[in-house]
């Protein structure tokens, strides 16, 4: 059975995020399955791309933010920049030998929940309305280009 | 049934941080249910999870103050130090085995609802008079989107 089941209340209604979102949700199922077959080098391998996944999401996810004018999109960028914080140091205590996949796993799973559910549905109103704007303008820089509205 | 319940006195009025602050009163009642089990395992997660969401929760606060120009938030940040190094200090209790649990229940219940109630209300005209939604003014209806497509 899946660690993290993906359920309706985990979407953003923006399509490209809840892909990403989803995306991630399957690499810490990934790296559960790992964990559960004793694999410490494929937990390590999970983990690294785990790691870069996330914080390429979440530099897409601040530049939707910046580009709609999302009113607290530093405050949103903290939270961020401590989870990663956070991550990087159970990256660094594998790394040292200690067998954290479990603790990791529970508060992955935790903080991607809460997060989700609490402060990406904060700017979600905000991108949403601003991608059907820039959709209806001629010119909507790279945000136009890439939806290629 | 839960030691506290949400009332919409403890909103402040800025969603994003009513949705937080509801998120701890949850963790608060999930630590008094925890340990009540005497499982020390589970107490042990919920604990950290509490605190984890709470110490984030601080930094989204406190960005919110400095950006919005809040005159108390050096207050507001001691506040928040002085808050965590007590949690640190239960942290620390109950990681050498003693059962602290619900020291933090009571800590936590007290600090917390007191603090929405002064603290947290008393920056929240202030962010919401600076830090503006604008996606009113930003997103057109159906006309006037349907305007822009036919004259662009």
């Amino acid at each position: 059975m899946a660690h993290l089941e993906w359920t309706s209340d985990l979407e953003t209604g923006i399509q490209v995020i809840d892909k990403q979102h989803h995306r991630i949700v399957d690499y810490i199922n990934k790296l559960h399955h790992s964990q559960q077959h004793h694999s410490r080098e494929e937990v390590g391998d999970v983990l690294d791309e785990l790691v870069d996944y996330t914080l390429s999401h979440f530099a897409f996810e601040e530049s939707l933010m910046e580009e709609a004018g999302y009113p607290f999109i530093n405050a949103h960028k903290k939270v961020h920049q401590l989870f990663v914080k956070r991550v990087a140091d159970y990256q660094q205590r594998f790394k040292m030998g200690e067998d954290i996949a479990d603790e990791l796993l529970h508060t992955l799973r935790a903080w991607l929940i809460n997060h989700i559910r609490n402060d990406d549905q904060d700017y979600t109103e905000d991108v949403r309305n601003n991608m059907a704007n820039v959709s209806t303008k001629k010119t909507g820089g790279w945000l136009k280009k890439f939806f290629g509205g | 049934m839960a030691l506290i319940e949400w009332t919409p006195e403890l909103e402040i009025g800025i969603q994003v941080i009513d949705g937080q602050h509801r998120r701890i009163v949850d963790y608060i009642n999930d630590l008094d249910e925890a340990e009540k089990t005497d499982n020390r395992d589970v107490i042990a997660r919920v604990f950290d999870d509490l605190i984890d969401y709470t110490y984030s929760h601080f930094e989204f606060e406190e960005a919110l103050m400095e950006e919005a120009g809040y005159d108390a938030l050096t207050i507001h940040q001691s506040t928040h130090k002085a808050f965590r190094s007590k949690v640190d200090q239960l942290k620390t209790r109950f990681s050498q085995g003693e059962q602290v649990a619900r020291d933090l229940v009571d800590l936590l219940k007290t600090w917390l609802l007191e603090h929405i109630m002064h603290d947290d209300q008393s920056y929240s005209s202030l962010v919401q008079e600076k830090m503006p939604r604008i996606q009113k003014q930003q997103s057109g209806n159906w006309i006037s989107s349907a305007i822009k497509r036919f004259f662009n």
